[in-house]
This record gives C-alpha cells, structure tokens and sequence, in this order.
C-alpha cells in the first residue's frame, strides 16, 4: 500500500469524526407540533401485537405512529432518565406498576374524562392518568396428565399444601406475579401473606424467568402446573398452529373472588408534553374503540375492559370473575409486594 | 560551515547519567565515526541529535540552527537529520522504491532521484523489490539510499554493519563511504567496532560515561591516545610500568624515546604504551645494545599477520606483531626482543 | 467516552443516598450474587482457557486431520449470542438449567475469546526455541510447558480477561438458564418495581469486580513485560507434533466441541422452523433489519477502532500509568450489563448530546464504550509488533507524526486492527439490550427482530433472524480466523 493511496482513507476517517464533532455541537429541541399527524409512541408491548393494530390506525386516521418498542421495565427507566426531555408522547404498557412508576414521577398529563369513563374504576388510574386497554386474569395452567382435574384447587392458597410440593411454577420478577402478590396482601393483610409466599417457596416452588416458560414447561409434561396470565396458552397455540384447546395445558380459574383470580391490566398514559396534542388522544381514543378491544380479544385472547366488546373464546366472561378489587396504581403497594417477594426468598 | 554542532550535551534517565557534557563537531561533508564501548552514552547522543530524545542541557545545532537547547527542542521530523538503523529498518509494507522514496516530496520522487540513490548503493535494477527479498546487505544499502534521498544536511548511522557477516561488512563499508562521498553528503557514523572507525571515518570521536575523551584523526587517535584507557581501547596495547630519564623510557621490554606529554615531565614512574608492531623480535644471540631475552610462549596465526607471545625474564608477558612472512615462532625458542620508534608515556598514577 | 457510564453510576448512586446504599449492598444476598459471579466467572475462564488453548494447540502444532476445518470451527462460536445458546441449549434438554449448564453455554460460546489470540501467538512464537529446547532433550510436550506456553501466556491472559468480563456482563445465558448473578440482579431489580437506582448501586459492585479482575491481570502482564520480539529474516516453520493413534480421538474430541457449541443451536433453531407456524416478516424486512445490523455495526465498529487506536497506541509505545488509566477505564465499562451502558447513554444524550439521542450516532457511541477493549487489546498488540525503530527511520526522514502514523504504523497494524474491527463488528451484531435503549425509533436490527418473536414465542417466525444473525457473523468470524494464522499456518504444511 502506498501513502499516497492510504491518504484518501485517512481524510475519510478524519472526515467521519469532525462530522461527529459538528453534529454534537449542534443543538434543538425535539420537534412535537401539537397537530403534525404524527405521534412517537413507547411501547413496552410486543411488536407482533402492536404492530397491525397501529397501521390500522394510520390507515383511518392518517396520523403516522413512530413506534419504539422494548421492554416494559426497561422503558419505564428510560422514561425516568430521559424525564422532561423525551420524545415519547404515549406509553403503552405491559402492566399497572410500570404506568404507576412514571405517573409518581408526574410525567403523565390527565386524560380526558370520556375516554376513562368507559373504563370500569378498578382498571384505570385514580388520578385519570393512565387507563387500562386489556385485562388478564390470574390462572392455573395444568397438564391433565399430572394432575387430576378433581385434584384442581379453590384457592390459591390450597398451592401451599404436601399435594403440590414441587409442582407449581411461579415467575416472581414478572410484573403479573407482583401484582397477584398485591391481591394477597390487600386481601389477607401483610402477616398472611408474608406466610403464604414463605409457604410457597418452602413448598419447592419451581421458579422460571417469565410465563412462556412455564405455560411451554406445563405443556411439556415437566411440570404440572404453574401460575400464569391466562392468555399465554392462546399465544403459544397461535405459534403451534392449533386451537388452544388442542394443548395438553388447560387452565384452571380459581374460585370467583380469591386472591388467585385477580385481574391485572395493560394499559396506557399521555406524557405530559403531549398533554393537548390530538394525535395523542385520538390514539388513546382508538386503543378504547370496538375495533382494538374486538382485535386483543381476537388476537391476543386479553379480556377487552370497554364493555360491549366480545370476549376471547375459551375463557369465562370476565365480569364472572369478580377480581379482588386491589389499586393497581399504587407504587408504595407496589413496592411493599416486592420487599415481600424478596422476603420470601422467591428471588436470588 | 559545520553541520553539526553538540556543545555541553547532557542527559539523565533517573540516576543515571547518559550524557555528561559532551562535544561534538562535524565539518560539512566529513564522516566522523563516533567510538566507544557499551553504555558509553552514544547511541543517546545520535538519539538527541535526531530529535528521538529531549536534551536535559547543552545545545545541538544543525547546519548552524539550533534544534535542541534551553527551551528549544525542534522535532525529529524537522530536524532534516536522517537515521539509518541497525538492521536497516526498511518498511516492510513498501517496496524498495517507495521505501527510497519515502521522505521526499511528490515532485522530488518524480525527479529521477530514487533512480539516483539505488544506483549510487548498487542497486539500481531492484526498484519493485520488497524489503524481505533483499539479502542484510542489500538491505542495509537500501536504508542508506532510503536516507540520502532527501539531500539531508546530516546522515547519522548507528551501528549500521553490526548485524553482517565479516565478509560482507568490509565490502559495505567501503561503498557506504563511496556513496556518502559521491553525494557530498555528511554523516556521523555510530560503532563501538574501532576497526569500523578507523578504517572508515575521516575523524575518531572516542565517547566514555557520557564525555568525549578524544577526538582526532584515525591515525592520530591510534597513535597518540589521550590515555592509557584510549590506547587499548582504540587498538592492541601493551602497557608497561617504566621510568623516564632524559627523553627515554625504561621497561621491562627494552627502552624508547618518549614523544607527546609525559615525555617532559619530572623523572619518575611511568605507564608506557606500545603497541604489538613496535615490538621486533630476534634470533636469541643477537648482541646489539638494547636487546631484551626472552621465550617463546606462543604463536597466534592470523593469516595477514601472526602475533607472538612472548615471556620475558622477570615474567612479563609482551606481544610481537608482524606481518605475515611464514616463519614460525615455535614455543620455547629463546628470543630477542626491541621497541622500535618512540612510545607514549603518562604518569603511573594517571594509568587505569 | 469510556468514562460516561462511570460518570453516570456515580451520579445515580450520590442520589441514592449512603442509607439506601448501604441498604442495598450489605446483605445476604449481595454476598451470594458476589460468590456465585465469581465462582462462574472463575469456572467459565478455566473451562475457556483449557478449550481455548487446547484446541490452538491441536489446530496449530499437530498433525490433526482436518485441521482447516477445525480453525475455523474454533472461532465460529463467536457468531452464535449466549442468549441463542442458551434458549436452544435449555429447550434440547430438560432440566438444562442452573449454575453448570450456565458454566457450560457460557465456556462453549466464549472459548474463541481465548483461541483466537492464543493461536496467533503460538503462529508468532519463536520456532528456533523450541528446537533449541528440543535438541537439549526435552520431549515435545515438556517443550511446549516449558518454551512455549510461557511465551503464550500474554495471550492467554488478554483472553481470559475478555472472557471474565463477557461472564460478569452476560445476562441473556443466565436469564435462561436460571442462575443469579449479579447482571441478572441488576436486570431483576429493574424488572422489580422498576427501580433504576437499585440496579444501578448494583451495579457499582460489578465495576469494583473488574477492577479487582483488572488489577490481577495487570500483574500477570508485569511479569511477562516483553513481548516476543519481532526478528528479521523468513520465520522458519514450527515442527508439527505427530499425535499417531490420538489422531482421531483428538479430532473426535475437536468435533464434540463444535457439535456442542455448533450443533445444538443449529438442529435447535432447524427443528423450531418446521415445527412452528408462525412466520417472520416479509423479505424486505428481514434485509431491512439485516442492513440495519450491517450499518451499524460496521460504524460502531470504525468508531471503536478510531476511540481505541490512540489507546493502542500509548498501550503499545508508552507504557505508563496514563496509558494503564486509559486502558482499565476501557475494560471498566465492558464488564457493565449493556442496560446499563444504554442508560448511560440515555443519560449523556439527553442532557448533553440531545441533537444525538436515538439517533445512530449514539448508538454507535454506546458500541464503542462497550467493545472498546477488545479493539483496545488488538490494536495494543498489533503495535507492539511493528518495531517502533521503523518510526524513528521516518520521522528523521521528515515525517510529521501524524504522517508517520498514516503511511507506517498504521499500515503496518492494518491486520491486527482488521482482527480488532472483526470482532467489534460481530460483537455489535449481537448486542441487544442497548440496541433497545438507543436505537432509533422504528428501526429493527436482526438481534431486535429476534428479541420481538420471542417475546410472543413465536420461533418459528425467530429463527430465520437467528440464523441470518449466526451466518453473518460467521462472516467476520471466519476472517479472524483465517486472519489470526489459524488457516494461514496451514498453507505452508498443504
């Protein structure tokens, strides 16, 4: 190689880094018209989810969605570091905790009051901050080949006995298993609780890093039974190809009004700087509308939370469910259920 | 003019002081050889002088402008004072011709002055070559060319034959100095081989801890060494404890008129020089005066010469050199020995 | 730069308050994470070193059969993220979870860390003295303890470090497999109630980890502080270790390692394909998402190089504290959860380069802060082969440094840069959870796409990204082996 070849390729490189030197220097604000059709949305939902119902969206509305996903625990920090100056409009969750997370850090401007009405209370937050879209019920997932359907407990509290040592699988970081930890200690108070999680791990809970896991473990035969959000079975069904009854996993729904048949929500909130923004609200307007709520029935097998809408197929109607009513909003609750998971030595 | 000028040069690492005020002058167009054993601080001089090290004291000027002194200390690269290393350093990325052609402007490459370098060190159908095709000598040939190239107002050269065979070396010489004189070019030349200095240099730099102790011309520093250390250090020497009286030396190896200081000077004890051919030897029962006994101990043959050890009575040992006239010595002769020509003296206590 | 995510710890934890940190780090718990981590990072790095060099040994200094092959093969595991690995590995078989299947995904995708340098250096290392060792009597193996491998031990311990710090910061292996270490408490704590500023004082115990990790291998180098030195003249041959009736079983042994670390994922994500119905998106997608991995890869891969070449440089030409400074910051920051880093760097673009944040700029800043070291480390070694002497001819020739630098150091390093560069890039390609936090929004990488079908078990919709992910890769990968004299030692012997 001759130097006089190397030289362009040098310039290149030096090119390249005063590019990048010029480009931090450069300042600006993120542009957000109030009524530019287009809307940057956080999504801690999945993509394969999200994605069809946002072109739908588009389609009607032509307001474009700049959609960011990842996870929701993870967007829930990057809220919290990008604070005032975030690009994101509207957050969409996976759960209650994440959304009560960024609304105490008052980054959630108030939504309007017709689009939480159609909300039953419980689904949505105190102050109107942020409302639920879908809700997920708390199950038993089984193979009937390991359990009997007759063995099938009432309560939640029943997993604690010599029937179900080491039979029950429990994914205690994720947020649905938190949130059902809530409902135990609103419900029974903190000393009942605090026995029933011991109890639990001391029973050789098997402790798996999320649902799919447990619910594919469940249908594998590997272990009898796990607790989970009902619609895994649908999700995994959808990748087999088959219906859900045509897996070895059922579910199992627990007695209306115990701790194990609560009911935790996904859900979504308008940051603050897209308080007055249109676009923002006409996204909150269509998650709530016939159309999205029909299509996560349909698609995802959630319950939709806005009446009228139909409810998934294999499941119980959820107004037979009748959930304990626990505030999913509340952080210090929120808080409090992880000191106790941590307690119970669920977690490393 | 002088194209180089090193006065008062010092410089420390830690403790340990590599240069402690040394000289140095270099004439436009000579090859001054600077000599001296390991450690002695030259090798730290040629690196101040081409800008590798920052001088603690002293000033350096080349072709009269200064480089390096209080608060001055120009960078190598534009000093204009080109290094040509041991084992030559040829970039092995490049060819021979961009090796040569490395430190000159686009218009001076294009101007035929490659071709001229290559021819003048003999290779000049070797242009496309890569380094690692080249022979050491061939090599070392390219990193001169390389470093004449640029019409520097200095070459300095550390050591440049040090890794070639004895054969190859003198032949390399001899066209280093070839090409260095053919281009007019100026060069200070680095070795602690002081067959290397005196063959080829036009002046001798001894350097010792730092300092110069001598600086002449290669017969001169030969012949008349600054001290003993310098006597033996530039040649073979015999140095013999002997008085002075009236302008001779005494020794145990015979007398000789004294020359140079030391020869005036109180009468008293002394350290005398005398190199190996200015001892002859004789058939024993020679009975001239001054004639010295002694036996033969050995005979070390050297092809063009042959060096005879020889035990004189009082147990001294003393060397004979001469060139080669196929005589032998045999072990056990009995001989007669006589300094010729005058010697060196200092006084005993200056001896090291 | 390498500094940012340093930076940014010490704010978030200062906010955090003594109580809270105390409260955080002296418990139980964090005793345990702290064991556990340093028991797998311990496993983990003598299983590597073991592979690594034996494998090296096998492919550079025997008559192997199929020794190409096995070159190559050696670095391939690179191109297959632990994360992929791991799911693969746990879904094959039942109960493959915990502290030893951690250990064992972990050694098997992480062993080219330490064969990649270590066959180089034993292509490098002094044939002369090795025949020296072997005509005084020493039989070849005790040659190869006694003359070889410590010349090696340079390499080894780089490697080593690399592969230390990739088990400290790995967390997708040991999410799947189920086993507690500190970057899975870090990624547990965000999970739990969503606190950043648990995960973050976490954190601090990971940097405290490598620089205890750092420390040590900073003493091993002491000791070993001249390299090989580059002679002149053709370097002559290494002689060949005739392994007779081992021949097979060795190459068995060879093949069960890459069956293992190869295999398993390959059949794995095969069967997923034909079992599932799901099915990725269209073909412009796919080559949407690749191109996306493709760019900004190779920039985070320039941009590594062109942070890490000063580094390299003043690692390699002026040994000292800054330099040391320089280059244990570097490594700091690459045994740190990549959430981390990605917060960092949420952080740095929002308050200080906004007109960057979630743009691929940053992106590609948070790449290098993240894979510096391993630019950092081929850069200092490739330097540390061309003799500084060449330098000093060319600046006595009139050469500016920075003329010097562009027509003679750098061209001179150019291959073991390239190496460095390789290995930035296929690292970049597989990096996930800052790609999440920094990415632009809307735009999908092979690892993201990847991360999206799983998360709704769709895998068979996942493994076209998988396996797109592992051959381009591959790409990379084959060219550091064939780069590193892993294949070019062979040429000679064919």
């Amino acid at each position: 190689m001759s130097p006089s070849r190397l030289r362009p390729a040098v310039a290149a490189a030096l090119g390249g880094a005063l590019l990048f030197a010029l480009a931090a220097c450069g300042g600006g604000e993120p542009a957000s018209e109030p009524d530019d059709k287009t809307i940057v949305l956080y999504s801690g939902r999945n993509e394969t989810l999200v994605k069809p119902l946002l072109d739908k969206f588009s389609q009607q509305t032509g307001i474009a969605v700049q959609a960011r996903y990842g996870t929701t625990a993870q967007m829930a920090a990057q809220l919290a570091e990008e604070g005032d100056r975030s690009p994101a409009e509207v957050f969409l969750a996976q759960d209650a905790g994440a959304l009560g997370a960024v609304n105490k850090k008052g980054m959630f401007a108030a939504l309007p009051a017709e689009a939480t009405a159609k909300v039953p209370a419980i689904y949505r937050a105190e102050d109107g901050n942020w409302v639920g879209v879908t809700a997920r019920s708390r199950v038993l997932v089984y193979n009937p080949a390991l359990v009997k359907a007759a063995d099938l407990p009432a309560s939640v509290f029943d997993l604690t006995g010599p029937a179900w040592k080491g039979k029950v699988a429990v994914a205690p970081t994720n947020g649905s298993f938190q949130a059902f930890v809530t409902a135990v200690r609103v419900q029974h108070g903190e000393q009942k609780a605090k026995e029933f999680f011991t109890a639990l791990k001391a029973n050789d809970a098997q402790i798996r890093a999320n649902n799919i896991e447990i619910v594919t473990d469940v249908d594998a035969g590997k272990v009898p039974a796990g607790l989970v959000n009902h619609y895994y079975l649908g999700e995994i069904a959808k990748e087999r190809g088959v219906t859900p009854e045509q897996l070895n996993a059922k579910l199992h729904f627990f007695t209306p009004g115990d701790s194990g048949a609560m009911v935790n929500v996904s859900g979504v909130g308008v940051l603050k700087r897209s308080a007055t923004d249109p676009d923002a609200r006409a996204l909150v307007d269509y998650l709530l509308g016939a159309e999205a709520q029909t299509y996560f029935a349909e698609e995802t097998f959630e319950y939709p939370v806005v009446a009228g809408a139909p409810a998934p197929a294999y499941v119980p109607a959820l107004a037979d469910l009748k959930a304990p009513a626990i505030d999913l909003n509340d952080l210090e609750t929120l808080e409090a259920s992880i000191a106790l998971i941590k307690e119970s030595g669920l977690t490393p | 003019m002088t194209a180089l000028d090193v006065t008062a040069a010092g410089k420390a690492y830690g403790p340990v002081a590599a240069l402690a005020g040394a000289h140095l002058s270099v004439p436009e167009g000579a090859l001054v050889a600077v000599l001296g054993p390991s450690g002695c601080g030259k090798t730290t001089l040629l690196r101040c002088v081409a800008g590798l090290e920052r001088l603690d004291a002293g000033e350096i000027r080349v072709a009269g402008a200064l480089v390096a002194g209080p608060r001055v200390h120009l960078p190598a690269h534009r000093r204009r004072v080109a290094l040509v290393p041991q084992e030559g350093a040829l970039f092995p990325h490049l060819s021979v011709a961009d090796n040569v052609g490395y430190g000159l402007d686009r218009a001076a490459r294009r101007s035929g002055r490659v071709d001229e370098v290559l021819a003048l060190v003999g290779l000049a159908d070797h242009h496309r070559r890569m380094p690692h095709q080249l022979s050491g000598g061939q090599q070392q040939r390219v990193a001169l060319a390389r470093a004449l190239a640029p019409r520097p107002p200095l070459i300095l050269l550390d050591e440049p034959f040090s890794a070639l065979d004895a054969g190859l070396r003198a032949e390399l010489r001899q066209d280093v100095r070839a090409a260095l004189r053919a281009d007019g070019a100026t060069a200070v030349l680095v070795t602690h081989d002081q067959g290397e200095a005196l063959s080829l240099a036009d002046h001798v730099v001894v350097m010792r801890g730092g300092t110069v102790v001598q600086d002449g011309a290669p017969a001169d520093v030969y012949a008349a060494p600054a001290d003993p250390w310098v006597a033996r250090f530039v040649g073979d020497a015999m140095l013999l404890a002997g008085t002075v009286t009236g302008g001779r030396a005494r020794t145990a190896a015979g007398e000789a008129p004294v020359v140079g200081a030391g020869a005036a000077g109180d009468p008293g004890a002394v350290t005398v020089l005398v190199r190996p051919e200015q001892l002859r030897l004789t058939p024993a029962g020679d009975t001239a005066p001054g004639g010295i006994t002694g036996r033969v101990l050995r005979h070390d043959f050297h092809g063009h010469d042959s060096v005879t050890v020889v035990g004189l009575d009082d147990g001294t040992r003393v060397l004979s050199r001469r060139l080669n006239d196929g005589a032998r010595d045999e072990p056990g002769t009995a001989v007669t020995l006589r300094i010729e020509g005058p010697v060196r003296a200092w006084a005993a206590d200056a001896a090291r | 730069m390498a500094l940012l995510p340093l930076v940014y710890l010490l704010v978030r934890t200062a906010e955090a308050g003594a109580g809270r940190i105390a409260e955080e780090l002296f418990t139980g718990r964090v005793a345990v994470l702290t064991a556990r981590t340093v028991a797998l990072a311990a496993v983990v790095t003598a299983a590597c070193v073991v592979l690594g060099v034996g494998t090296a040994f096998l492919v550079g200094r025997t008559d192997l059969p199929g020794r190409r092959l096995f070159a190559v093969l050696g670095a391939l595991p690179l191109a297959v993220p632990t994360y992929i690995a791991a799911f693969t590995w746990v879904s094959t078989l039942d109960g493959f979870t915990g502290f030893w299947a951690s250990a064992v995904v972990l050694s098997l995708c992480s062993y080219p860390y330490v064969y990649l340098p270590v066959v180089a250096a034993l292509d490098r290392a002094d044939a002369a003295q090795e025949d020296v060792a072997r005509s005084l009597g020493h039989n070849p193996w005790r040659t190869f303890r006694s003359v070889t491998l410590p010349q090696l031990r340079p390499a080894v311990a780089g490697g080593a470090l690399l592969v230390a710090l990739y088990v400290l910061s790995d967390f997708g292996a040991v999410a799947l497999l189920r086993t507690d270490t500190f970057t899975a408490a870090i990624f547990t704590a965000f999970d739990l109630g969503f606190d950043r500023t648990g995960a973050l004082v976490l954190a601090t115990v990971l940097v405290a980890l490598t620089t205890v990790l750092l420390v040590g291998e900073g003493a091993t180098r002491r000791r070993d502080a001249r390299y090989a030195a580059v002679g002149a003249g053709a370097r002559r041959p290494h002689t060949r270790l005739r392994l007779g009736p081992a021949r097979l079983p060795a190459a068995l042994l060879l093949a069960v390692v890459a069956a293992l670390a190869l295999g398993v994922p390959a059949l794995n994500l095969a069967r997923r394909l034909a079992a599932g119905v799901s099915r990725p998106g269209s073909l412009p997608e796919i080559a949407a998402a690749a191109g996306n991995s493709l760019t900004v890869s190779a920039a985070g891969a320039a941009l590594t190089l062109l942070l890490a070449l000063p580094i390299g440089l003043l690692v390699a030409r002026a040994p000292g504290p800054l330099a040391a400074g320089a280059e244990g910051l570097s490594y700091l920051s690459h045994a740190l959860p990549g959430v981390v880093i990605g917060l960092s760097l949420v952080f740095f673009g929002v308050n200080v380069a906004y007109p960057l944040y979630q743009t691929r700029w940053l992106l590609t800043l948070a790449y290098a802060v993240l894979f510096l070291p391993l630019a950092v480390a081929a850069v200092s070694a490739a330097v540390a082969q061309a003799p500084p002497v060449l330098e000093d001819v060319a600046r006595s020739l009139g050469r500016s440094p920075a003329r010097v630098l562009a027509t003679v150091t750098v061209p001179l390093t150019v291959p073991g840069i390239a190496a460095g560069a390789a290995l930035v890039f296929l690292t970049c390609m597989k990096e996930l959870p800052a790609t999440l936090l920094l990415r632009p929004t809307g735009m999908d990488t092979l690892a993201t796409e990847l991360w999206t079908h799983t998360g709704v078990a769709a895998y068979a919709a996942a493994a076209p990204y998988a396996a797109l992910l592992v051959a381009l890769s591959a790409i990379p990968t084959w060219f550091l082996a064939a780069r590193t004299g892993a294949l070019a030692s062979q040429e000679g012997t064919r």
